[in-house]
């Protein structure tokens, strides 16, 4: 037999008689044996197992440690959380996204999907963030010019009807007794009284005091107000000075006046002075400024 | 695999038999391993709260690895690769002697190389050479153990006894 093999057996306790006398007879027996012996210098210390358990024992009785309740109040603390969080959760999705413009004031906001929306001033636009892929819906006062994004429909809701979109631009005025819709690009669906009329890009729709009045083409790429212009053609006097005291925050005081005579023109936002020699010189008209108030007379 | 017979050990005699079975193996493991001054009997005690603060976790067949596992992780954490050096105990004076002065020189001086010796092992090494040549386990009682093979035992133990004859001669 080897002399490994014998040295194997040697460590491992278990040779025979007969291998054991042959293990005796290598030359390093007494090394080996000397070097086995010695490690009984390195034993590790006496290990008293009952005095161990014992003080094992006796820190576990001590520590209280039901278990359960621990993990009721995890549980617990948990489920509190969950609860807050689904609370808000439910709180916010429900919330309206409000955005509004003062007189004199013009704002863009951009929607959910990237659409955006400029509104003009004294308007109001409402939406649900959090809805917004499965509805794409505006509630709107006022005048805005919308940019849509291609999607699923898009509908803006005002008082006197629905204008449902097709990925596109357009402009929605919605004033007192007036009702404007004008598409710039694409195709925008107007529903009036149950009916929907779709609108193609240069085509508007427009609803003076209940009546539908007939447009020429729009040549625009966008509303003139974009641009801090208010721009008319043929609208009621009446119609413009409203626009003008939306712009400027003013009232208008008109004398001897028939508001109901069409006007065509434009005047800026930018400069009052100016503005006002565009609206009263066309018809030979003369105004008196005082504080916020503005006379218009008759030559 | 046989279903263990009781799948959690929350029971108080059957941890006071697991404690008999194993504390003082994992003591020794723990001190062949990483030498006393680490203080192998109170990781043996915090291995074993451990074990039982999740006895509702483990069931019986894996405490022995839970504990061996959990004592080395608590031994590594305290001191990350510090030196072993194993104390050899003092040789005690014999009330007779009829050795020379001589040879009680010569012993000490073999014990103080076999020290420095062990010391060079690497701790696989080590701790299986000890187990068995201290604690006189066979074997398959210390792949059982360590949950390695017999054949890496064998080894261990070899390699171990060839170094340190190499290593005694050297020095």
């Amino acid at each position: 037999m080897k002399r490994e093999d014998l040295i194997q057996k040697w460590l491992d306790h278990n040779l025979t008689s007969d291998e054991l006398e042959a293990f005796k007879q290598l030359e390093d027996y007494d090394d080996l044996v000397k070097l086995s012996n010695s490690m009984q210098h390195f034993k590790a210390p006496e290990y008293n197992t009952s005095e161990a358990l014992s003080n094992v024992m006796q820190h576990i009785n001590t520590s209280k440690q039901p278990p359960q309740k621990k993990w009721l109040s995890i549980a617990m603390s948990i489920a509190a959380v969950f609860i807050i969080s689904f609370g808000i959760y439910f709180f916010t999705i429900n919330q309206d996204t409000l955005v509004n413009t003062q007189l004199a004031e013009k704002t863009t906001i951009e929607l959910p999907d990237a659409s955006s929306v400029a509104l003009n001033s004294l308007s109001e636009i409402t939406f649900n963030s959090h809805k917004w892929n499965k509805n794409r819906t505006v509630d709107l006062k006022g005048e805005a010019f919308f940019k849509v994004e291609k999607g699923s429909s898009f509908n803006v809701n005002t008082v006197y009807g629905t204008v449902t979109v097709y990925g596109t631009q357009f402009n929605v005025k919605q004033r007192e007794n007036y009702f404007e819709v004008i598409c710039y690009e694409g195709l925008v669906g107007v529903t009036y009284k149950g009916n929907e009329i779709k609108l193609h890009a240069g085509e508007s729709f427009l609803l003076l005091n209940g009546k539908l009045i007939e447009k020429e083409k729009e040549l625009k790429t966008q509303p003139s107000w974009l641009n801090n212009e208010s721009y008319f053609k043929s609208m009621p006097y009446k119609e413009v000075i409203a626009e003008f005291e939306r712009q400027y925050d003013v009232n208008f005081h008109v004398i001897n006046l028939d508001s109901s005579q069409l006007f065509t023109g434009s005047f800026t936002h930018n400069n009052i002075e100016n503005a006002l020699k565009s609206i009263t010189l066309p018809l030979h008209l003369t105004y008196k400024k005082t504080d916020n108030t503005i006379t218009l007379k008759r030559e | 695999m046989p279903k263990p017979l009781h799948d959690n050990i929350c029971d108080e005699t059957l941890f006071t038999s697991l404690f008999e079975k194993h504390a003082k193996n994992l003591h020794n493991f723990l001190h062949y391993k990483f030498g006393e001054q680490l203080n192998p009997k109170d990781k043996v005690q915090e291995a074993f709260i451990k074990l039982w603060q999740n006895c509702g976790k483990i069931p019986s067949n894996k405490a022995k690895s839970f504990l061996f596992t959990t004592a080395n992780n608590l031994m590594l954490n305290e001191a990350a690769h510090q030196k072993v050096v194993l104390k050899h105990q003092q040789i005690k004076p014999k009330h007779y002697t009829n050795e020379s002065p001589d040879f009680v020189m010569e012993e000490q001086e073999y014990l103080q190389k076999i020290e420095k010796a062990i010391a060079n092992l690497t701790e696989a090494q080590r701790t299986a050479f000890l187990l068995n040549r201290v604690e006189g386990k066979r074997f398959k009682e210390i792949a059982e153990l360590l949950d390695i093979s017999v054949k890496a035992v064998e080894k261990r133990i070899y390699g171990a006894l060839k170094k340190l004859r190499e290593d005694i001669k050297e020095l």
